[in-house]
């Protein structure tokens, strides 16, 4: 059925090689082979189909291959092969075998994530990278569970499917997966293409149902209806959909026995993500796409997300609110938060390995948002365990001592966590309390 | 905090594939053998499909006509994969197409083969047969579009095997010529049984386009795309009259959204 046997060699557009080495996978679009490539082992896509118009699709891919990747974490084209029998491909990096589906932590038989920490930390990285492509001026237009490849144990994520990213507002014919599509698609029957704002949709979509298992929009209305046509479809998913803890009106809210993970997991959220996803699917940005939340508010929250849940001595995770005592769900025992970071807008844990970012401090430039500020370390100093903070902005930080002096600390050099000490950065005063 | 390591699957909606596989006379020996043998095979894929797939849950049923008609599987439940094993089907007998769409009218009800807590996905039905009706099907077919709501919304594809099948029969049936395929040899009808199944299996999964048409019509496509070309040909024979018939979902739109009417 595919149309290569190992061995085959194609040719790349300047000339090189491709040997394929074996059959991988089909896709909607095409088969996707392992091969060798200028001594590499690399990924070739092979297409069956070319969204509507194959001669823009090809010229967008030579312009995103010779514009070359945005970021590390894009699996992105970096060859055209000839054209053969009509059709042609491209090669990309491989995915390694510790990287697996989004899909596979949906169906969560055997990959699941190891923390919720780990799942934050993936929701931090996917974000990353659509505000880097954002920035750059694409728009993924087809963002779906099947874009991620996923290392549960960093949380690092690879994004693969980039052939239809094209500049913002140019569309290559494919206008996205169900139950992915942002509401003016789904309504707009063809008519309405994607975008950077409808990509945000789909956005907030992926991050809730990595924290959540479940689809944001799919509650009691989505489970009573008995046969999902377009026309139903555009209720749930369309210009009509009703977030499954919309406060307003409960018709679709989750149903427990059906959709345990959520019904669990849903109280346990912070306020400011709560809001964060009522917001994402409010009515208003339902309807508009223009109040939708931006990459750099969700890095915002959820790097305080990250940074609020720590690690009880029996292992369980505890979600730590505004930086008090909290007792955790498993064994009873109250976390002491002993330190924190007073930051403009709220408190901060101090705990092993809490991490601070720029967008933490407030409003930022959207490419500076994921810049390191601090680092919690402990280190051992006459025999002790002291908790420090390392600086991590690769220039000097302002400190000032408890005594009211004040003292320039190095990039990498450690600050010990004492009540008193603060710091300035980007003109804002935080302090540990 | 619960533990993440709890996660359990994200619930689906079922996705019916149903199969009406003509077993009279003519489909004897090789044919019928072929048949039985793509089936074998695709279960297997599909319960693989199935488990890997965030989308739909899929599940079969098989409808045998001929002489009248009988069900391969579970006459009052769609069947899981997960425990499914293919029984061979045996040729004989005429070829009551007619007998078989009533069944189908019959049994795609919430109350017989469509039961479930959390709805399903359009339903795929396949209709294959090398012949030309031998009862009259076509009042029979109006009903079934006309009062079952499933029936009239499934995605319905024709294969057409060899020359003596009723082309026009099948476009009429499935209401859409282009939704019906020809094959002219064994192989082909082997692989295309397979293939067939496993882009119907995966047609929720696919990213759409701004020029997609129909799911019947996509899904024959992307078959067509994934197949070794020969022995099978797209029926072109576009006559107005079946080009499109009572199920153009547009006419339907009002009721579709009754639940009452499923
Ligand atoms: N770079 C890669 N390395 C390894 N496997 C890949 C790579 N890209 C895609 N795949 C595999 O191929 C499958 C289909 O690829 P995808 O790009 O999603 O196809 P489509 O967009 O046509 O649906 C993926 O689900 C994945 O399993
Ligand atoms: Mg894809
Ligand atoms: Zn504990």
């Amino acid at each position: 059925m595919t149309e290569f046997k190992p061995g085959d060699i194609l040719k790349s557009i300047d000339g090189n090689n491709i040997k394929i080495i074996r059959f991988l996978a089909s896709g909607g679009q095409g088969d996707v082979y392992e091969v060798e490539y200028k001594g590499e082992r690399k990924a070739l896509k092979w297409y069956r189909t070319f969204g509507t118009n194959k001669k823009k699709f090809y010229e967008n891919l030579k312009n995103n291959i010779s514009n070359g990747s945005p970021d590390k974490n894009f699996l992105w084209p970096e060859a055209l092969t000839t054209t053969i029998n009509n059709s042609f491909g491209y090669v990309m990096k491989l995915r390694p075998k510790e990287y697996h589906e989004l899909s596979e932590f949906i169906i969560a038989r055997g990959v699941k994530f190891p923390s919720f920490k780990a799942a934050i930390e993936v929701c931090l990285k996917i974000t990353s990278a659509f505000r880097i492509l954002h920035n750059k001026g694409y728009s993924n237009q087809d963002l779906n569970d099947g874009n991620f490849f996923i290392n549960p144990d960093t949380g690092d994520v690879l994004i693969c499917d980039n052939d239809n990213v094209a500049p913002n507002n140019t569309n290559m014919g494919i206008i996205g997966k169900p139950r992915y599509m942002a509401p003016e698609i789904v309504s707009g029957h063809n008519k309405v293409l994607p975008n950077t704002q409808s990509d945000r949709f789909s956005l907030a979509i992926i991050l809730f149902i990595i924290l959540c298992n479940n689809h944001p929009l799919e509650g009691k209305r989505w489970v009573s209806i008995p046969c999902m046509t377009p026309a139903f479809a555009e209720q749930i998913y369309g210009n009509n959909a009703l977030f499954i803890y919309d406060e307003n009106d409960r018709s679709n809210a989750p149903v427990d026995r059906l959709q345990p993970n959520v019904a669990l997991r849903w109280k346990y959220m912070p306020d400011y993500i709560k809001d964060a996803f009522k917001k994402s699917f409010s009515r208003e940005a339902i309807l508009n796409p223009s109040k939708r939340l931006r990459e750099t508010d969700w890095l915002k929250v959820l790097t305080r997300f990250e940074s609020e849940i720590v690690k009880c001595d029996c292992g369980n995770e505890i979600f730590i609110h505004d930086a008090s005592d909290t007792k955790c769900e498993k064994c009873g025992r109250i976390y002491n938060v002993k330190h924190k970071l007073k930051l403009p807008e709220y408190s901060l844990t101090i705990a092993r390995g809490t991490w601070l970012y720029r967008c933490q401090l407030g409003s930022c430039n959207d490419t500076e948002a994921l810049n390191p500020i601090l680092h919690s370390v402990y280190v051992i100093s006459n025999g002790k365990k002291v908790l420090c903070l390392k600086n991590e902005m690769g220039k000097e930080l302002k400190a000032i001592t408890t005594s009211g002096q004040v003292r320039m600390v190095k990039p990498n050099e450690l600050v010990p966590v004492l009540t008193g000490i603060k710091f300035i950065v980007f003109d804002k005063e935080i302090k540990i309390i | 905090m619960p533990n993440i390591i709890d996660t359990t699957e994200m619930v689906k909606k079922v996705l019916p594939i149903i199969y009406v596989l003509d077993t009279s006379g003519s489909m004897s020996g090789e044919k019928i053998a072929a048949v039985n043998e793509a089936m074998h095979e695709t279960v297997d894929v599909l319960k693989d499909i199935s488990e890997k797939n965030p989308d739909a849950q899929v599940k079969i049923a098989a409808l045998a006509f001929s002489t009248g008609s009988r069900w391969i599987t579970s006459e009052n439940t769609l069947e899981d994969l997960e425990d499914f094993v293919w029984t061979d089907l045996v040729a004989g007998g005429t070829t009551d197409l007619g007998n078989a769409i009533s069944e189908l009218d019959k049994k795609l009800s919430r109350s017989e083969l469509l039961k479930s807590e959390v709805g399903f996905c359009i339903p795929v039905i396949l209709f294959l047969t090398d012949g030309h009706p031998t009862d009259s099907y076509i009042n029979i077919l109006k009903n079934a579009n006309k009062n079952n709501t499933w029936f009239r919304h499934a995605t319905k594809i024709g294969i057409a095997v060899g020359e003596d099948a009723d082309q026009e029969a099948l476009a009429r049936v499935v209401g859409n010529s282009e939704a019906v395929i020809s094959v002219h040899d064994n192989d082909t009808l082997k692989a295309l049984i397979k293939v067939a199944s496993i882009t119907s299996s995966m047609v929720n999964s696919k990213s759409r386009t701004s020029s997609d048409t129909n799911n019947a019509v996509e899904i024959i496509n992307q078959t067509m795309q994934m197949l070794p070309c020969k022995g099978v040909t797209l029926n072109k024979s576009s006559s107005s009259e079946t080009k499109k018939t009572d199920n153009n979902s547009s006419d339907y739109t009002i009721i579709d959204l009754d639940e009452s009417n499923w």
